[in-house]
């Protein structure tokens, strides 16, 4: 690229460049931006409930300092933070075992790769559901398989520890094959000759694994945990499926809980508060994703 | 050995295979069964006189047939709306010499990072001061803008890999810079252009909390909140449940059994490059 003065033609195509990106910007705005502007405009103001027709009253960071007073957020913060810890590790080991077995060569290869493409194609609330009739206490086969074994059937999905345990294997089941998918193509992108080269000086299986494969693996393993992250982060839809957040409040997670507030209870500026939150949240977790991305752009272009 | 090393290629795709259909499969035989078989413990694992009475009630019992109806529309429409408005924006990232490129693409991917439940509490707000709660532009519009960030991703990849002496020669040949676009580049990268129509389009088809929140008229449901607010109504009517699940996941199914290797390329894309 030249560093001299732009051209006319660097103009005119920086002007089409501008006009061809309007439609997606003025799309974010109106779906993005505005909102977001909007939710911490929302979140400093409330409803009287006394007095509904005064509308919405400046209020401060009230919504706030009763968000940090409410043992609701934060247990369902906690539950939230402990669904990341159980399952980001969890679908990381079982989709780098997914990716390791689907990477073998194999003559036919629709059925692995369909294998790996339908968790991910199925609606997370389908995958919930299904995983709930997988718990039922009494006509699950989970539980089948318990008393197949000698064990006493427990009720999966009426108690909280349990519980919470069924959520996240069926939120595992569902992550792993897309994390598997991203890993599965860092896997074919190592090039074979290192493989056959530490053949020949001897190495096993193992230390090619730890030695080739991991390392090479790095970067795609660090973008499936951030794509995962962030993803958990926000966790909605299989708990809704399986329990509604019960029993009671047991394995509710903070998106189920700004949820309930906003449209359930319309507490707009509390739900507001509370979504902010964890605006706020994520957006920790993706300025680490962005510095990566742009870290290895330049990279690239070096 | 040979015997061996064929062996565990066979293991591994067998454990594979399992762990991905396992879920399906298990819903399929559900759904053939009868109430009372389904109620029966110790559970039956093949359905012991399969019946269709579950699919007759699933159509019947419920306007599934509505529900799927909206979910075709508001996936069909935002897919297009999407890789028209991706594609202008790859295209521009790709091909002209615009300043910032990388920024407005990190920025780009920082959208897909928002949380949804951040951005759903206002743009409730929004749909409702608009009037457009119940309509299916307040599904389209949020879905569109949800799959640019992985579509512009994807096409620009592709548009990338197109030599610029094409363009040059249909503009020669009097095609203006868009005329360009749309007769040579997107042409020529159909399979990005349609990678990324795919992804849209499933990305649409499996949303729910927006679908939750925007619709809540019964006969504007799609079809994945359709389906999960069965338990409300009903006290948790499995065999109703297991047959509207096969029939809602069967379109899905079928596409990416068709473009799985389009849908992997296009999936993994995102990630590999970064």
């Amino acid at each position: 690229m030249s560093t001299d003065a732009p051209t006319p033609r660097d103009l005119s195509e920086r002007a089409l460049g501008t006009l061809l990106l309007l439609p997606a910007a003025l799309l974010l705005l109106l779906i993005v931006v505005y909102p977001i502007a909007t939710l911490f405009w929302n979140s400093l103001h409330s409803v009287d409930q006394a007095n509904p027709q005064a509308g919405e009253l400046f209020v401060g960071i009230d919504n706030y300092t009763r968000a940090f007073a409410d043992d609701r957020f934060w247990t369902s913060t906690l539950h939230t933070v402990v669904y990341i810890v159980v399952t980001v590790p969890g679908a990381l080991l079982i989709g780098l075992g997914l990716a390791l077995l689907a990477n073998k060569p194999f003559r036919v290869k629709w059925p692995v790769r369909l294998g790996l493409l339908l968790p991910w194609a199925l609606p997370l609330v389908f995958a919930g559901l299904i995983f709930r009739w997988f718990f039922e206490y009494k006509t699950g086969v989970v539980n089948d398989w318990l008393v197949a074994l000698g064990m006493d059937p427990p009720q999966w999905l009426s108690d909280p520890t349990l519980a919470f345990w069924a959520i996240c294997i069926a939120i595992i089941w569902k992550a792993s094959s897309f994390m598997a998918l991203m890993l599965l193509a860092g896997l074919q992108a190592i090039p074979r000759s290192l493989y056959e080269a530490a053949e020949v000086d001897g190495a096993t299986t193992w230390q090619q694994f730890v030695e080739i494969t991991l390392p090479m693996l790095r970067p795609a393993i660090f973008v499936a945990l951030i794509f995962r992250t962030i993803t958990a982060v926000q966790t909605f839809d299989i708990p809704y499926a399986m329990t509604g957040g019960g029993p009671g409040d047991a394995t509710e997670t903070l998106a189920m809980y700004i949820h309930k507030t906003t449209l359930d209870f319309l507490d707009f500026g509390y739900g507001s508060a509370l979504a902010a939150l964890m605006f706020v949240i994520s957006m920790v977790a993706t300025s680490g994703y962005l510095r990566y991305t742009r870290r290895s752009a330049g990279r690239s272009e070096e | 050995m040979n015997f061996t090393r064929k062996s565990v290629v066979w293991f591994s795709a067998l454990v594979v295979v399992v762990n991905g259909f396992f879920p399906a499969v298990w819903i399929l035989l559900t759904s053939l069964k009868t109430e009372t078989e389904l109620l029966q413990v110790p559970i039956t694992y093949l359905p012991l006189a399969p019946t269709i009475d579950n699919y007759v009630l699933a159509f019947t019992a419920q306007p599934i047939l509505r529900f799927m109806w909206n979910s075709v529309v508001v996936a069909g429409l935002s897919t297009a709306l999407c890789v028209l408005v991706s594609a202008l924006a790859a295209y521009a990232l790709t091909r002209l010499r615009m300043p910032h490129r990388n920024l407005i693409m990190s920025l780009l991917l920082a959208v897909a990072m928002f949380p949804l439940i951040s951005l759903m509490v206002p743009l409730f707000k929004v749909m409702r001061e608009l009037g457009l709660l119940n309509t299916y532009l307040a599904l389209i519009l949020p879905y569109t803008v949800l799959s640019m960030p992985i579509c512009t991703l994807v096409m620009a990849s592709f548009f990338q890999d197109i030599p610029p002496d094409l363009e040059a020669a249909a503009m020669i040949d009097g095609c203006s810079r868009v005329g360009a676009l749309f007769k040579v580049v997107v042409p020529l990268s159909a399979p990005g252009v349609f990678t990324a129509a795919i992804l849209a389009f499933v990305n649409a088809w499996d949303e729910f909390l927006l679908a939750l929140t925007m619709m809540n008229r019964v006969s504007m449901r799609t079809l994945s909140v359709g389906i999960t607010l069965y338990q409300g109504e009903f006290a948790f009517p499995w065999p109703l449940i297991s047959a509207a699940l096969i029939i809602a996941i069967v379109p899905i199914c079928i596409l990416i059994a068709i473009f799985q290797e389009r849908v992997v390329g296009g999936l993994t894309s995102g990630g590999v490059k970064g």
